[in-house]
């Protein structure tokens, strides 16, 4: 159909809430991709999740037709991509589909933490980098400012950079006019056999697995035999399409188009993201070079609430990970909980959306244990132990010495905060290494600083110690020695390993005595005295008691309205279902999660 | 006053009587007079201070009189056991009050010693008022107190004082009837002195028939939008705790023995309305958001009903033409809407539910643990409910003697405990 001439790729990239995703609504408004009477504020963000919370989680491909000022029509393929730094991954997996990107930066705001982070990734990824400066209508909007952090601080030119509004609108033509201009168009032969990148994929339950391809040559068309290079799969092309967004079948995808393709195959396992798509006879040998493996940084425990929800959990997680490549999982067993799943995530935010997505779509009823980290046990017998749940911590007495992850934290922050930033670093273990002046407004800092501590609600106090101004991105550095112990928490008098934690020696004593306290107001009044303890190999650190309950009736019945008393009871219930049953206490769902919220 | 065109309103033939064979149903009669002179802070029932349109506690009245000639002639009133006049506060009506208590007996059929009981309030109880009610056949009025502490009484918002209230018992009293007193306790404010005096006041003033109720807050009221916002404590449980169980030792010594869960009477003087709802007597609900519940048969006869099928009522009723196989008992709830009550005092409820044997029974046996009798083996068996009841002995909630099952001391005050655990027990077991 189109000439490769008249096709752009590219990405729309930023820091989170920059405005990727209401840029993308003018640009489907201006390319009359989507009907008024559809059109809803950042449309892209389908998931209900998103809509809620306000943020974009998947990328989201869409293909649109321009009418340039030139007089000719263009096929736009743009991938409007999240933001937050635990979906690092999504933006370079678009990246790879794309020649270009439109980086996007908030005028009031300027560049952030993730603007770098994403800047650095189109680098080097080789593709043309077109600056937008965003929200050019805010009051606060400062746009020669921005621009010149943005030459100073990534050394992108950007004199000629686009100033728009996604508000109103303007610059919304001339942001598509410079990508027609910049963006170079895709490279790539006709005449050669069909290779087309897998970038992403979800599963319909009608259709099975639904995989979003980037034809890189020769093209793929209904009806072709293909093959999935990575485990020689043999299948039939059933459709292909493109997204608009909704999806619309056509006839063919040639090299350069971005579509989405199925097959017949419903098993999630075969459809690999990062995976080379060729033609089952004569195809392509070398399969493109794909994705790195990412690693996840924290794990919880995943356990079904009512246990006979098990193998629901298994095939929920199956399906959901074709959707999230960065999620990997492993049976676990609690003596607490049951049997569930020690899921590896790669953040906070990634490992609350799962759980969500899992609840919602797959109307499961979840308990999650807080998040832990990887470390590494190095055994007086000279063996090495890979700890992801804090239950397998091998016994204090066998225990040479313990590793844990670093990171490298990279703060933005305008240079009042830098105080602020420093305090809580140092209460968090961190090492400074260095900072610098990206500008006048903005202060770039380095820390090295255990992952343990930047899960536990590191980022909330950043942002609320710098009234929100402090920006965050991190990297994985490396494993480093330190003094860890395992903090045991019991009630009743009975470990529960799922609330077991793993804390630095030196503040096992006050996290302990903060934990219970928190424990006694999250756990309610059984019918009988709980007491709750921290304790480390046996030795009892603090103590905190529940008292038992000792009333729960009815109010007045009122004229034989039993139904609704009945109602009530059941409400009750059914609030009690949504907890655990751990050795007879009943223990809800936050108090799994209380470790997280223990402030210093 | 204007009379109201009637014949708009009798157009509600077709009645056919199901005949039930054998014994004529056993069944109580409730009626909810939705009117109060002001709503009390606390309160989430159905009512609203009564419309100073002329005619309107007739009318009403009038209402109630037609909901009850449709039940008589469907033969769900042939053996009365007793009538409960409910709400809100039906002596807000007035005289009217005696008309309504004259027509619902019109076509019942009431058992020799049948209870009728009327709802009142210390600010609308009027000795002559209370006289005539007797004269058509009240026996029993039950006076909403709630506290005899002035303090508490203006933070429950309740438009009366001890010294009314007493007044108020008192010629209640002098009519000869069986008077009794509701009393709560757990309310923010109220301490166990005053609460303790407030049990003792009731003693003193003669009643053979005290309600002990804790306060909920329920959300959307004042006191609890007061409480939410700090406006003081919410109530302790463990002194709800305590209070309860001083009242339990008061009233006892002072005669009055507990029956059921929240009620104490001297012997003789229990409710026998009161007592229906918890060993699964049928009952007839006339009025908006009254409830009534009825064997399948009675419910399937009045669906037939023409009135039941009027497209312009709202109501499920006109969309159900049977009722499911298997169905042992329906319990269904008329709308809540006052007008649309007096525009068609007869047709089809708001919502139903349908019961199978195996739930009925749960619910008798849920509902019978109120009950200081307690409920038969048998009966605890039908329900599914043996192994439970067990489990809740081991934990002191419940008690097993001489064939019955009862709760005990501590039960009492986790009753939603067992209530919660036996009924669900039963219905589980129904469902498998
Ligand atoms: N005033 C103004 N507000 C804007 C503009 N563009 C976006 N916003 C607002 O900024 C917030 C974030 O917008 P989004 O488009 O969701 O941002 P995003 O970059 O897609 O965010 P993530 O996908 O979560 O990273 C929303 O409240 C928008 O209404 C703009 O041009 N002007
Ligand atoms: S008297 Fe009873 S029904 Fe009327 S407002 Fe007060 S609590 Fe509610
Ligand atoms: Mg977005």
């Amino acid at each position: 159909m189109s000439q490769a001439t008249h096709i752009r790729n590219f990405s729309i990239i930023a820091h989170i809430d920059h405005g990727k995703s209401t840029l993308a609504d003018r640009v489907l408004e201006l390319t009359h991709t989507v009907a008024d009477r559809d059109m809803v504020e950042q449309v892209l963000d389908s998931m209900d999740i998103e809509r809620e919370r306000g943020i974009t989680i998947k990328a989201q491909a869409v293909r649109v037709l321009y009418q340039a000022d030139d007089g000719q029509t263009y096929q736009l393929n743009l991938i409007d991509t999240p933001g937050h730094v635990d979906f690092t991954y999504e933006v370079s997996r678009s990246l790879q589909a794309c020649e270009g990107v439109l980086l996007v930066v908030d005028a009031a705001q300027g560049v952030e933490a993730q603007t770098v982070a994403n800047a650095m990734m189109a680098m080097n990824a080789g593709l043309e980098i077109i600056p937008l400066i965003n929200k050019i209508d805010l009051p606060a909007a400062d746009p020669e400012r921005v621009r010149h952090e943005i030459e100073e601080g990534l050394a992108i030119p950007a004199d000629n950079a686009v100033l728009a509004s996604g508000k109103t609108g303007e610059g919304v033509r001339e942001a598509l006019e410079s990508v027609i201009a910049l963006v170079p168009p895709p490279e790539g032969e006709s005449d050669k056999p069909l290779k087309a990148l897998i970038f992403d994929s979800y599963f319909d339950t009608y259709r099975g697995v639904v995989a979003l391809v980037r034809v890189i040559d020769g093209r793929v068309s209904k009806g072709m035999k293909i093959r999935m290079m990575a485990n020689n799969t043999v299948t039939d092309v059933e459709e292909v399409g493109v997204r608009r967004p909704a999806n619309l079948p056509v006839e063919s995808l040639e090299f350069g188009e971005v579509g989405y393709l199925i097959t017949g195959l419903k098993d999630p396992a075969l459809v690999k993201v990062g995976d080379t798509v060729t033609l089952a006879k004569h195809g392509a040998t070398e399969p493109l070079p794909g994705y790195r493996e990412v690693k996840p940084m924290v794990f919880t425990g995943l356990f079904p609430i009512d246990g006979d929800q098990y193998p629901d959990l298994r095939d929920a997680l199956d399906r959901l990970q074709l959707n999230d490549p960065a999620l990997i999982y492993e049976p676990e067993s609690s003596h607490a909980l049951g049997f569930g799943f020690r899921v590896g995530f790669l953040g906070l935010l990634h490992m609350e959306v799962v759980k969500e997505r899992l609840e919602r779509e797959f109307d499961l009823d979840l308990l999650a244990t807080a998040p832990s980290v990887e470390y590494h046990v190095y055994t007086t017998a000279g063996e090495e132990v890979v700890v992801h749940s804090p239950q397998d911590m091998p016994e204090a007495g066998v225990i040479e010495r313990v590793e844990e992850p670093y990171l490298r934290a990279t703060v933005l922050v305008p240079p009042d905060y830098v105080g602020a930033v420093m305090e809580l670093s140092e209460s968090r273990r961190a090492t400074f290494k260095d900072m610098q002046y990206l500008s006048a407004t903005t202060v770039e800092m380095h820390y090295d600083i255990p992952l343990s501590e930047l899960i536990m609600d590191f980022f909330d106090q950043l942002k609320s110690r710098t009234r929100g101004y402090a920006s965050l991105d991190y990297e994985y550095i490396g494993y480093r020695t330190s003094k860890l112990v395992k903090l045991d928490i019991l009630l009743a008098g009975k470990v529960v390993d799922a609330l077991s934690f793993i804390v630095h020696r030196d503040k096992a004593y006050q996290r302990g005595r903060v934990l219970t306290e928190k424990l006694r107001e999250i756990i309610p009044r059984q019918m009988f005295e709980v007491p709750i303890q921290a304790a480390i190999g046996g030795k009892v650190l603090a103590r905190e008691t529940v008292r038992a309950k000792r009333k729960d009736v009815l109010a007045k019945c009122y004229g034989g309205d039993i139904t609704r008393k009945r109602k009530l009871l059941e409400k009750q219930k059914k609030g009690k279902k949504r907890m655990k049953n751990v050795g007879n206490v009943e223990v809800p769902q936050d108090a799994f999660m209380a470790i997280l919220k223990v402030d210093e | 006053m204007r009379s109201w065109p009637s014949s708009r309103w009798m157009s509600s033939p077709g009645h056919t009587n199901p005949n039930p064979p054998g014994r004529p149903l056993t069944a109580s009669l409730y009626v909810h007079v939705p009117f109060c002179v002001l709503k009390c802070a606390y309160c989430d029932f159905h009512s609203a201070p009564i419309s100073d349109e002329p005619g309107m506690a007739d009318h009403f009245a009038w209402a109630v009189g037609e909901g009850a000639s449709h039940w008589a002639a469907l033969g769900a009133l042939d053996d009365v056991a007793s009538i409960y006049i409910g709400g809100g506060t039906p002596t807000t009506l007035g005289p009217s009050l005696v008309s309504l208590v004259e027509s619902v007996q019109r076509g019942a059929r009431l058992v020799s010693d049948a209870e009728i009981t009327v709802e009142t309030n210390p600010d609308t109880t009027d000795p002559a008022l209370a006289g005539r009610l007797i004269g058509s056949g009240v026996t029993r009025f039950s006076l909403g107190v709630q506290s005899f502490d002035d303090a508490v009484l203006r933070i429950l918002g309740r438009c009366h004082t001890a010294t009314s209230a007493r007044r108020a018992v008192d010629a209640l009293l002098d009519t000869g009837a069986r008077v009794s007193v509701d009393l709560m306790c757990g309310i923010p404010g109220q301490t166990l002195d005053s609460w303790t005096a407030s049990v003792e006041a009731a003693l003193a003033s003669g009643v053979g028939h005290v309600s002990v109720y804790p306060l909920t807050l329920e959300e959307g009221t004042p006191l609890a939008i007061a409480a939410r916002v700090g406006e003081f404590d919410a109530p302790d449980d463990d002194l709800a705790a305590d209070m309860m169980q001083a009242a339990c030792e008061l009233l006892g010594a002072g005669g009055l023995q507990r029956y059921e869960v929240a009620s104490y009477a001297r012997p003789g003087e229990e409710s026998t309305h009161n007592s229906g709802y918890w060993t699964g007597r049928p009952y007839v609900g006339i009025g908006p958001s009254a409830a009534s519940m009825l064997p399948a048969a009675l419910f399937e006869a009045a669906i037939a009903c023409e009135a039941w099928s009027d497209p312009g009522v709202a109501g499920v009723g006109k969309t159900l033409d049977s009722v499911p196989p298997g169905t042992s008992r329906v319990r269904f709830l008329r709308s809540a809407d006052t007008t649309a009550f007096l525009r068609k005092p007869v047709g089809p409820p708001e919502e139903v539910e349908f019961l199978t044997p195996a739930q009925a029974a749960a619910e008798d046996a849920m509902l019978g643990l109120r009950l200081a009798e307690g409920i038969t083996e048998e009966l605890a068996e039908r329900a599914g409910g043996t192994e439970i009841l067990g489990t809740l002995e081991a934990r002191g909630l419940v008690e097993h003697v001489a064939g019955r099952w009862r709760v005990t001391e501590t039960g009492w005050l986790l009753g939603n405990e067992v209530f919660e655990a036996v009924w669900h027990a039963g219905t589980r077991r129904g469902l498998a």
